[in-house]
């Protein structure tokens, strides 16, 4: 019985060592960090790194740079310019405006935030080599769902160690137990496949972070900007239209400066324009490529009003996919809306018989799916 | 149970059991399944990312662009052949689909198939990229460095340039020409056309002092006499003549009167086998035919007579039928053979046509190659410096070219202007690569008083730079060619016009339109009689060659490309080859059978094809074949006979005494209709127009018989909105497959390659169904588009086990790919075989990779530019069928609904409606009483394909007539 127990365990032990060797597949990010201290000069960029992180007190200890600034990558949003953003801004500066900049800044947003920093131009040229290190390599990846990889690991683990007690070791005398075990990791491991592959097309909550950090909040919201100004052909064209970016300069040839982000991000835009570069924005909605979507049609022609699919857009800084764009979820509103009729000439003298009801109060409404809104190929084809 | 061993040492029953005893639970396999396993769960889960889509918009916006909307442009297409005046739709900054031209008086909003399917040379993979030196890749300031010194030289040493090109009917370039003369005088410029049209324009200038080709008006003509023109599918302008054609071939039952057509011809053309009544003769008859018809024109109306043979052909009926409608008649002749063409031009002024069917106002100008010059420049090619082929390629398609290679080693001066690799820039020192038509900016003069515009409708793709650009900048002009064009517009044709405008606002208006249509005075020119000189040969007793241009590749100047190849053979039905089409009564006697290469003449191996209909002693072979140099979809694609053509001072293209010899080779023809027979069924009615005249519904009397018999336990659809519908008049349909080209390429049809047509695995959407009826020496033919019909009925929608094809509230039979499991019940039950299935991935629409089928690498990035991206491209395993462009429905409804408006009739067109020359095909919505389509369906002559099948189909058919007074 020992032996079989020894067995077992050296059979787990191979197992995780598979796993092992096969994780750094996922996870090679984690070299960045040694690589970053080994450049030139370690000691120094130690110094540096410390007081980055207000680990060595110069003065004032209640702020210290990566309080704002991220040095990883991470899933929430963060106002501040990252690490590897501040080392790219400062590769033209020389030492003396680097300083300049960070202890008399001109504007408001960041002369509040760094009001309280005292350091010397020597720790100053310190903190800037750390942060140009980032200048090389970024961010890294942004850390997958270390928890539910964890878990689906876990779950294959169980599995593997029910199977092999099934067949090899056999310690369970109890064999019902097995096939309880094997259901349940079976079910969760296809569930979380399920949902991981689903959302491969549609993400319902995706909120990637953008190159620029725009926020519909403060436009939409706070500065009461209409969807359709910058969104200007969602009523008449299938797409709504990213605004190209000297619709951005029609307010931001004078609006310099931010609530929440400073100079920094709409200096972004200035630097687009005057190189000629398009902003790569990540997309956010997309639909598979055998759906076909018109925005005309939705905004337009059915005056739905642009959070109906896309949420309360206006108290999002960071933009969210709100609904799972299902063909589901798709159909059931067009189960249930009701059609625009009366006052679309198009409607009432192409339906006419509809329209005599409608005249007669036979009829008081149509849904989309009673004027043909399930047929298949309104949006496929 | 014993066991058995198998040898004495090792592997008994008793070692095996020891074994089992010392066996580790994790021996090597056991390890390497568990870290395969473990490998393999990594990896899923890593590759299980979304993966983050980019979002581009501009950086600033033109104003006149929506991303995700088309606009259009007017352009031109000439590609030294055929001229059509063209819409370009351009999408997100992509040029995607040709239409037609509604405002030009040539093309009439039509196309035709090579015009379609040129939009794909755009994305040639295998273009020029870059100038090239002794081909070696170069860069434009090296090349035109060396090129002017070169030119100086010659110019210096007074020695002589040639550019050659084919017919220029761009005024601006003519300039360029004049300008690059200017600065080197000693340059001569050669035309050479290579479908040559020499005689008629010799022909002309003897008669009529004016080296033309004249306005021919086929609507105005009420018996058509067509020898050996194919006016229909290739001869000259064969767009305008189809879309003239019909007017007096579509009938209705309050307009019963139609033209006649008698066709007399040797090989069976696409024109042949639309006529009411066709002629065959051996090619070397032709002429001796024409003599004779003359004569007996003459002899009728009291003129002199010219010496001729005797003839077999009944030409008293037929000239008694032509004077008859004097002044209403036309007869025109393809053959490159000055003397005949008098004799048309003869016969013609005879019946006093001229004037009236045939004009000289608007005269073509399309065609003005002289095979005199060539042939004395090829054969002084020697005394040359330095030539320059524009957009010409003469080893190909001019027949000497053993001799231009030759002459071409000893020449440091040799320039090629193509965009695509052909066998002539194969040869030369300079490659200068020029832009496709749609990068760049052009004029033309299809004919006189007509002027057109091409403008870009897309940046160059390539380091590429147009011919004009060239010669400027050889010439030492330093001016772009758009200010090059504008200023001769000035100079020459606003001067030309009332000028209402100032020149800016008529410039732009003639952009916008495309087009500019100058009236002109009439003004006819007198005949001279000429044809004291001609002598009549006599017709020959062998074998004899026709060779022809391809409805499908034309000259071949696009045989590379595959949408083209991939189109039926409008007579014959193969794609993807030429052949030699053979007499039945050859067949027999050769003992040939379709399929059997024979060697003609000792030099050319070629498969024969058994054609009904064609001339007993007369082989036809199709030209624009054959090419050596060209991109995976052109090369070494069937037999170039180019090669066969003597050059001369009229290039012929009928040969006579010829050999051929039956070789073992066998080559099997990817034909998309294999079986010729309607079995007994009338899925094609016709009638002919005496009986029409008496009753409308002849031909047609099954129709009602079968609407009675409807009876049906199935609830029937009822159509609140839109019932959409289709008409097609098979009188007006010509089988040109302009249709199918269209088809293709608005909805994304796939290109299968040879091989898996061979396997009757072809995508097309519709095909054009052909039937032989009568004698197979002289046979009938029918033609029949068939598309999805839509029925109401639908056999397919009740076995779909998926529910994946079913009947849209429009009366449409949807389709919807992704629900598709590839069951292919619904192609097994659909009585019109309509369903297309994709056997392998046509589109690289799959996610493996491995399914992937693209002989002819229209995945890769550049060809696939010309994906239509509001229609899916459908991956391995579904269906497909034509969906009523569905895409074209929805964007005119919701283009109604935001200008709160019904639809009228005519705004959705669906593509083979829009580029059909024939006005054949007509779309509407049967809700709607003022329809055309509605109209149609109440005509007499309507039916429905298998109606006694009762799937009540949403496309009906109208009977052919035919004007022929037999049975």
């Amino acid at each position: 019985m020992n032996r079989d127990i020894l067995k077992f365990f050296k059979a787990i032990v191979i197992f995780n060592l598979t796993l092992i060797f096969s994780l750094p597949i996922l996870a090679n990010s984690d070299e960045n960090t040694n690589h970053r201290l080994d450049k030139t000069n370690p000691e120094k960029l130690k110094i540096g790194k410390r007081l980055f992180y207000g680990l060595i007190i110069t003065g004032d200890n209640t702020v210290n740079c990566a309080s704002c600034h991220n040095t990883e990558a991470i899933d929430t949003f963060n106002w501040n310019p990252s690490v590897y953003e501040l080392a790219l801004s400062a590769e033209s500066m020389d030492s003396a405006t680097f300083a300049n900049t960070l202890l008399n800044p001109v504007t408001q947003k960041i002369s509040e935030a760094h009001k309280n920093i005292q350091m010397s131009p020597e720790q100053i040229i310190l903190v800037r080599n750390y942060i140009d290190t980032f200048k090389e390599l970024g961010l890294g990846e942004p850390k997958m769902l270390v928890t539910r990889l964890a878990f689906f690991i876990l779950l294959i683990l169980i599995l593997g160690a029910a199977f092999l007690d099934l067949t090899y070791t056999k310690i369970i005398k109890f064999k019902p137990l097995h096939g309880i075990i094997i259901l349940v990791a079976l079910s969760f491991i296809f569930k979380i496949l399920y949902e991981e592959a689903a959302a491969l097309g549609r993400a319902e909550g995706y909120a990637p972070l953008q190159p620029i950090k725009f926020s519909h909040k403060v436009h939409a919201q706070d500065n009461k900007i209409d969807c359709m100004y910058c969104h200007h052909t969602a009523e008449d064209a299938k797409s709504a239209g990213i605004p190209s970016t000297n619709v951005c300069m029609n307010c931001h040839e004078l609006v310099r400066e931010g609530t929440h982000s400073g100079r920094f991000e709409i200096q972004k835009i200035l630097t687009h324009m005057e190189q000629g570069e398009a902003v790569d924005w990540i997309r956010i909605h997309k639909l598979p490529d055998h759906v076909y979507f018109n925005h005309a049609q939705h905004a337009g022609v059915g005056d739905l009003d642009c959070s109906e699919c896309h949420g309360i857009v206006e108290d999002m800084h960071l933009l969210k996919q709100e609904e799972d764009l299902s063909m589901g979820w798709c159909l059931e509103c067009h189960r249930t809306r009701k059609v625009n009729f009366l006052g679309n000439e198009y409607y009432e003298k192409t339906f006419e018989e509809y329209h005599a009801q409608f005249k007669n109060s036979e009829l008081d409404s149509l849904t989309v799916a009673q004027m043909g809104g399930e047929n298949c190929m309104k949006c496929h084809y | 149970m014993t066991k058995y061993w198998k040898s004495l040492d090792g592997n008994s029953i008793q070692k095996k059991e020891d074994k089992k005893e010392t066996k580790s639970p994790t021996n090597r396999r056991d390890f390497l399944k568990m870290f395969g396993f473990g490998l393999a769960s990594t990896f899923v889960l890593s590759r299980c990312e979304n993966a983050a889509h980019k979002a581009i918009p501009y950086l600033i916006k033109p104003e006149e662009i929506t991303p995700s909307m088309a606009n259009y442009y007017a352009s031109s297409f000439f590609d030294g052949d055929k001229f059509n005046s063209i819409l370009v739709k351009v999408l997100d900054g992509r040029p995607i689909k040709i239409e037609g031209n509604d405002l030009s008086t040539i093309s009439q909003g039509a196309t035709n198939s090579i015009t379609q399917a040129s939009i794909l040379s755009l994305y040639d993979d295998t273009r020029y990229r870059k100038p090239k030196i002794n081909g070696v890749d170069s860069n434009w300031l090296a090349v035109d460095d060396q090129i002017i010194h070169q030119l100086k030289k010659i110019k210096e040493e007074k020695d002589k340039i040639a550019i050659v090109s084919p017919t220029i009917i761009s005024p601006s370039t003519q300039k360029v020409i004049a300008n690059f003369k200017k600065q080197y005088p000693n340059t001569d410029h050669i035309v050479y056309d290579s479908i040559s049209a020499s005689a008629i324009l010799d022909a002309n200038k003897e008669s009529f002092g004016k080296r033309v080709v004249p306005n021919y008006q086929f609507d105005k003509a009420h018996v058509i006499v067509g020898i050996n023109a194919d006016f229909l599918g290739t001869w000259l302008s064969p767009v305008e003549y189809t879309k003239q054609y019909v007017q007096n071939r579509k009938v209705s039952d309050d307009n019963r009167k139609m033209s006649r057509h008698i066709q007399i011809e040797s090989g069976m053309s696409l024109t042949g086998s639309n006529a009411d009544e066709r002629i065959i003769i051996n090619s070397s008859e032709e002429q001796n035919v024409v003599a004779n018809l003359y004569n007996y024109i003459a002899k009728k109306l009291g003129k002199e007579k010219i010496s001729a043979h005797s003839t077999q052909v009944n030409v008293q009926k037929l000239g008694d039928e032509l004077i008859q409608n004097k002044g209403k008649s036309l007869i025109v002749c393809g053959t490159n053979n000055k003397e005949t063409q008098l004799l048309i031009n003869g016969i013609n002024q005879l019946l006093n046509n001229y004037g009236k069917t045939i004009s000289f106002t608007h005269s073509l100008l399309i065609k003005q190659g002289n095979d005199k010059q060539m042939l004395d420049f090829v054969n002084n090619l020697e005394s040359y410096k330095g030539v320059i082929f524009y957009d010409c390629n003469p080893i190909y398609d001019y027949s000497a070219n053993k001799k231009i290679e030759k002459a071409l080693k000893n020449i440091d001066l040799s320039i090629s202007l193509s965009t695509i690799p052909d066998e002539t820039s194969e040869l030369v020192n300079f490659v200068c690569p020029a832009n496709n038509y749609l990068e760049s900016w052009n004029d033309f003069n299809p004919k006189k008083g007509i002027y057109t515009i091409a403008q870009p409708c897309i940046q160059p793709i390539f380091d590429t730079r147009q011919e004009q650009e060239s010669l400027l900048k050889w010439a030492g002009i330093d001016k772009s060619y758009y200010n090059y064009i504008k200023d001769v517009w000035q100079a020459d044709i606003y001067s030309k016009t009332n000028r209402i405008f100032d020149f800016g606002n008529f410039w732009n208006k003639s952009l916008q339109d495309g087009i500019l249509e100058l009236e002109l005075k009439q003004a006819e020119p007198k005949y001279k009689y000429t044809l004291e000189s001609v002598k009549i040969a006599k017709p020959k007793p062998d074998l004899e060659l026709q060779l022809y241009e391809s409805v499908n590749v034309g000259s071949g100047k696009f045989a590379n490309n595959p949408w083209l190849q991939e189109l039926p053979d409008p007579v014959s039905k193969v794609t993807w080859d030429n052949y030699a089409a053979v007499s039945v009564a050859l067949a027999n006697e050769k003992n040939l059978k379709t399929g059997d290469v024979i060697k003609i003449n000792n030099t050319i191996e070629i498969p024969v094809l058994v054609q009904p209909g064609q001339a007993k002693r007369t082989i036809s072979i199709a030209l624009g074949y054959g090419r050596t140099v060209a991109g995976k979809s052109g090369k070494d694609i069937g037999a170039d006979v180019y090669q066969l053509i003597k050059s001369s001072d009229y290039r012929p293209y009928q040969l006579s005494n010829i050999t051929i010899e039956k070789t073992l080779g066998f080559r099997e023809f990817a034909t998309t209709q294999m079986h010729d027979s309607m079995e007994g069924r009338d899925i094609v009615r016709e009638t002919t127009l005496d009986k029409y005249d008496v009753n409308p519904e002849s031909g047609n009397e099954r129709h009602k018989e079968i609407e009675k018999l409807h009876q049906t336990l199935y609830k029937e659809y009822e159509y609140n909105g839109h019932h959409w519908a289709m008409a097609v008049d098979l009188n007006a349909c010509t089988g040109c497959n302009t249709c199918v080209a269209a088809c293709s390429i608005e909805n994304n049809v796939p290109i299968v390659g040879k091989d898996e047509v061979l396997k009757a695995h072809e995508m097309h959407w519709m095909r054009i169904d052909r039937y032989y009826a009568g004698d197979p020496e002289n046979p009938e033919v029918v033609r029949q588009p068939v598309m999805c019909q839509h029925c109401d009925n639908a056999p397919c929608e009740n076995v779909c086990p998926v529910g994946a094809t079913n009947h849209s509230s429009e009366g449409i039979n949807q389709m919807a790919y992704n629900r598709c499991i590839g069951t292919r019940y619904c192609n097994n039950n659909c009585p019109y075989k309509v369903r297309r299935f994709n056997w392998l991935d046509y589109n690289k629409a799959d996610a493996l990779g491995n399914n992937l089928h693209d002989p002819h690498g229209l995945t890769e990035n550049l060809p696939r530019m010309v994906l239509n991206p509001d229609v899916t491209t459908r991956a391995k395993g579904v269906i497909e069928k034509c969906s009523f462009c569905i895409q074209r429905i929805q964007e005119k409804k919701l283009k109604a609904k935001l200008e709160n408006r019904t639809l009228q009739d005519g705004d959705i067109k669906t593509a083979c409606q829009q580029a059909c020359p024939a006005n054949a095909i007509v779309f509407g919505d049967l809700n709607d009483k003022n329809s055309e389509v509605y109209k149609l369906f109440k005509q007499q002559r309507r039916y429905h394909l298998l109606e006694e099948l009762h799937t009540l189909p949403s496309v009906g058919y109208l009977t052919k007539v035919r004007n022929n007074k037999k049975s």
